[in-house]
């Protein structure tokens, strides 16, 4: 990849010697501070003329055919928009940031991306803000986690696609009798040979103990992207409950580590999201059946429902350097995250809308998979902005415990030494 | 032994840097000379390069040094003045928002780097131009006094197909090393001393000189910083490095002897079925084999169901297992490579003298130590200095089997306990946009690498001793 960039550099050097006098000569000097704040954009003032171009598209595999009838639908809707074409790309919404941030110029002019990459996107300066008009389109169509993903700071980045990046449980009537019950379900599984599956070295699984005991985990950022302070309270009696809890379950012999049904094997249970209903349906057979996640007791003899975070798909834009085009990627992206096509995305592959008219749509309430994350999603918190190294950490921590490393033998201080440390470390991120 | 050698290298240095700084020495002083000695056309081609040669009817010569003066000075005024200008700061304007909602990029100090490092180089080579023309003018003169004849134009070009086809030829490929190999090296070097991370990305944001922080980082240790990461993971690459090379390198001779001794039957089928291991892509039989040993695969799934074993055994998520099973399974696709080098080797030992250690009633082992052993090692030592650095940046066998896991609260940067140097610095880049760390890491695998080939490769037997087995 760098040698590419360096043989377009180097290409583009040529040309710039060739063509005298371009140094750095045609800087905007007029607007050089910081005006990340600046309300009036040219929404306001109808554009008639949007030039002539080439957009590109990246989102998922399994919907660039669908995004590409769409997009050009919409770009046959007004002759005004003729000048343009389109190009879509397969580049899945994980891995969004990382193609991106490797080469902001040469990327896609708007990309999905899932939400948890919003802040290092835009500390990089890969995200234009959505303003004026659009940010109230954007406030009234969307439901409010899905609003509070698409947002750094109070600056909204981004139109939300979907309101389905959650997880819940999927399970085998056969084996799970009772499937509200954590100790119960893993018990079952251990009882019929089969494995119950959470993908726990995560930091986005893992919080559902963490959370469901009543602790907390969030950062804020100012409209930068950069974080400014972390809110957090895993070093707590609370945060020792989940944490021992984890231990308990990772210590069980049908404790699997993951989240893939296809990766599975003898799966009894698994903790997984919607992403996955087809599989799970094919796998479980008149067996499927899938639920809210369970509760479990803790070692203070109390009941907790797990909890978790809920999570969003986002269409960005990238800062563009013509008004013209950038109007138009606004329209588009709008367009592509309006009501009408996100029922029908959902009727194309399935992803549960974030807008409000089309959550009520009622093909999309009779869901199950969708059902059961929405009764899932009220015990979540909305996932916001965490730093890369968050992630990472987390996997550590559960690495360790899955290891052996920390363990049930272990006495309450040291587990609690163990939870000062991983606390520390998250706060350490925010400076 | 050692201590003299160490000696003898740093009295090498020495004498290295003294010759440098003689031989800038009379360069200086002789450049001064040609100035004093020389006529009106000299002095002149000291400011208009290729000007002594034009007057003197060396067109060719002359006028490439004068394009090349040209051209110096076109390309720094358009282009390399610019960007070398700000290379001091990498810049000090940044991104921002227009108006009208429009982007407007700033300095970008990636840019600025990269052009400013290739504007520097471009200046070095300019002078050794200027210093070629100097000395061009000089020998000009002293051919004219000496009542010799310059070369005509014709002649000139004809020696770049002839006498100096040699330069001809290599320019191409000299100018692509140049900007494809040597110049992102000096870059990513230069990296090592920015703030170039996830915090601080071109075009949107800048980043700046920084100094040896990086470095200093790399040896802190304290919680937050990499000095017991770092120690960590080089202690496993040295480790791992050490047991892929001769393990493989033992085992694998070990069973090209036993398929080569007499009586052994069906010697090319069992050639046949451990060549089959290479015949796979590295890439489906590693997944492969990860799935195969997780704790919900198949091996485990079936010796649970045996009731072999109580718990899964967790050869990927404990960290001294992983290690234990990452090599093992290296030795199953290294072996049969080693095992080919061998067969062919083996059969060129001189059978003789085998006969006379067996008159003489040396056991099998013996002959093995005495004979076999050095004779191999003779041949194949440059290969295992090879396979060892190559081992020290084995990417494909750690990253396909456990990507570095497993990860530990007791290691920093998202490294884990099987992570190699390279894979560590490949995490940094492409997961946590950590350049500057990636960039220090990067200078620290070629130490490593350097250093443990040069110490190697000097005390290799094949190096010492060139005609010991002849």
């Amino acid at each position: 990849m760098k040698k590419k960039i360096l043989c377009t550099l180097l290409a583009a050097t040529m040309a710039a010697s060739l063509m005298a006098g371009c140094g750095n000569d045609n800087k905007t000097p007029s607007n050089s501070g910081n005006d990340n704040n600046n309300e009036s954009n040219g929404s306001q003032q109808e554009i008639t003329d949007y030039g002539e171009g080439n957009i590109t598209i990246w989102v998922a595999d399994n919907v660039t055919e669908f995004t590409k009838t769409k997009a050009e639908e919409f770009l046959g809707s007004d002759p005004a928009y003729s000048g343009y074409t389109v190009t879509v790309e397969a580049v899945g919404e994980g891995d969004a940031a990382k193609n991106v941030l490797t080469d902001v110029e040469g990327a896609a002019d708007i990309f999905g991306f899932a939400q948890d990459q919003i802040a290092r996107l835009v500390s990089a300066g890969a995200l234009q803000p959505v303003t004026g008009d659009y940010a109230a389109w954007v406030e009234a169509q969307n439901d409010a986690g899905a609003m509070g993903a698409a947002k750094v700071g109070d600056m909204a980045y981004a139109f939300p696609l979907t309101s389905d990046n959650g997880y819940f449980l999927y399970y085998d009537k056969s084996v799970v009798t009772d499937p509200t019950s954590l100790e119960k379900i893993v018990e079952d599984c251990e009882a019929a040979g089969k494995n119950f599956y959470m993908e726990v070295n995560s930091g986005w699984y893992q919080p559902a103990f963490f959370f469901a005991t009543g602790c907390e985990l969030t950062y804020d950022t100012d409209n930068d992207g950069n974080f400014t302070a972390c809110n957090t309270d895993y070093a707590s009696d609370k945060g020792l409950v989940a944490l021992k809890e984890i231990i308990e379950m990772c210590s069980s012999k049908s404790f699997q580590n993951g989240s893939s049904i296809d990766n599975g094997t003898n799966i009894g249970a698994i903790i997984d999201g919607t992403w996955d209903s087809g599989v799970a349906k094919s796998t479980f057979g008149e067996n499927y059946a899938c639920a809210k996640l369970p509760s479990f007791e803790g070692s203070d003899g109390q009941k907790y429902q797990m909890s978790g975070f809920g999570g969003f798909k986002l269409l960005g834009i990238k800062p563009q350097t013509e008004a013209g085009k950038l109007q138009l990627c606004m329209k588009l992206a709008q367009y592509l995250s309006g009501t009408e096509v996100q029922v029908a995305r959902y009727q194309e592959v399935g992803w549960g809308p974030s807008n409000l008219e089309a959550q009520a749509d009622s093909a999309v309430a009779a869901d199950e998979a969708l059902s059961a994350l929405a009764e899932q999603l009220l015990n979540t918190i909305p996932q916001g902005n965490y730093p890369d190294e968050y992630w990472q950490l987390a996997t550590s921590l559960a690495d360790d415990i899955i290891a052996g490393t920390i363990n049930g033998s272990m006495s309450d201080d040291e587990l609690m030494e163990v939870l000062k440390n991983f606390q520390d470390t998250c706060i350490s991120y925010a400076k | 032994m050692k201590d003299t050698e160490n000696r003898n290298v740093f009295k090498k240095a020495e004498s290295a840097v003294a010759g440098a700084f003689r031989f800038i020495g009379g360069d200086v002083k002789d450049i001064g000379v040609t100035f004093k000695e020389g006529d009106y056309k000299t002095r002149l081609s000291f400011l208009i390069m290729g000007f002594g040669p034009l007057m003197r009817k060396l067109y060719a010569r002359g006028v490439a040094y004068l394009t090349l003066e040209v051209l110096f000075i076109f390309y720094m005024i358009s282009f390399g003045w610019g960007y070398l200008k700000d290379i001091g700061t990498l810049g000090t304007i940044a991104s921002g928002y227009n108006p009208d909602g429009t982007r407007f990029y700033g300095d970008n100090s990636f840019l600025i780097l990269l052009y400013g490092v290739l504007t520097v180089i471009i200046i070095l080579f300019f002078i050794l131009a200027w210093r070629m023309n100097v000395r061009e003018n000089r020998n000009e003169e002293k051919l004219i006094k000496g009542g010799g004849k310059l070369p005509k134009t014709r002649e000139d070009l004809h020696s770049l197909l002839d006498s100096n086809f040699d330069k001809t030829l290599l320019a191409l490929p000299c100018l692509g090393i140049f900007l494809f190999t040597v110049l992102p090296i000096i870059f990513m070097i230069c990296v090592a001393f920015t703030n170039y991370d996830y915090n601080h990305q071109a075009p949107a944001k800048l980043f700046t000189w920084v100094g040896f922080d990086n470095f200093m980082n790399l040896f802190s240790f304290g919680s937050e910083g990499f000095g017991s990461t770092f120690i960590t993971v080089l202690g496993w690459t040295l480790v791992w490095a050490f047991f892929a090379t001769f393990l493989n390198y033992f085992l694998g001779m070990a069973v090209a002897i036993l398929i080569n001794r007499k009586g052994v039957k069906f010697k090319k089928l069992w050639r046949t079925i451990l060549v089959v291991t290479i015949a796979v892509p590295q890439f489906v039989s590693l997944l492969y084999v990860y799935k195969m040993f997780a704790n919900d695969g198949l091996i485990n799934s079936y010796l649970l169901k045996w009731g072999l074993i109580e718990s899964a055994i967790p050869f990927w998520t404990n960290a001294t297992l992983a290690k234990i099973t990452i090599i093992v399974v290296n030795l199953w696709i290294g072996i049969p490579y080693m095992m080919l080098i061998a067969t062919g080797l083996l059969m060129n030992i001189p059978e003789d003298l085998y006969e006379s250690a067996r008159i003489d009633g040396a056991s099998p082992f013996q002959m093995f130590r005495k004979i076999t052993l050095p004779y191999m090692l003779f041949v194949t030592g440059p290969f295992l200095l090879t396979q060892f650095t190559g081992n020290l940046n084995n990417f494909n066998v750690i990253f396909l089997l456990t990507q570095g896991g497993p990860q530990s609260m007791d290691l920093t940067g998202g490294a884990g306990y099987t992570d190699l140097l390279v894979t560590w610095l490949y995490k940094m880049t492409i997961n946590d946009t950590n350049y500057r760390m990636a960039a220090v890491i990067g200078i620290m695998v070629f130490l490593v690498t350097a250093v443990i080939s040069l110490v190697v490769y000097n005390i290799l037997p094949s190096v010492k001793d060139e005609e010991g087995f002849q």
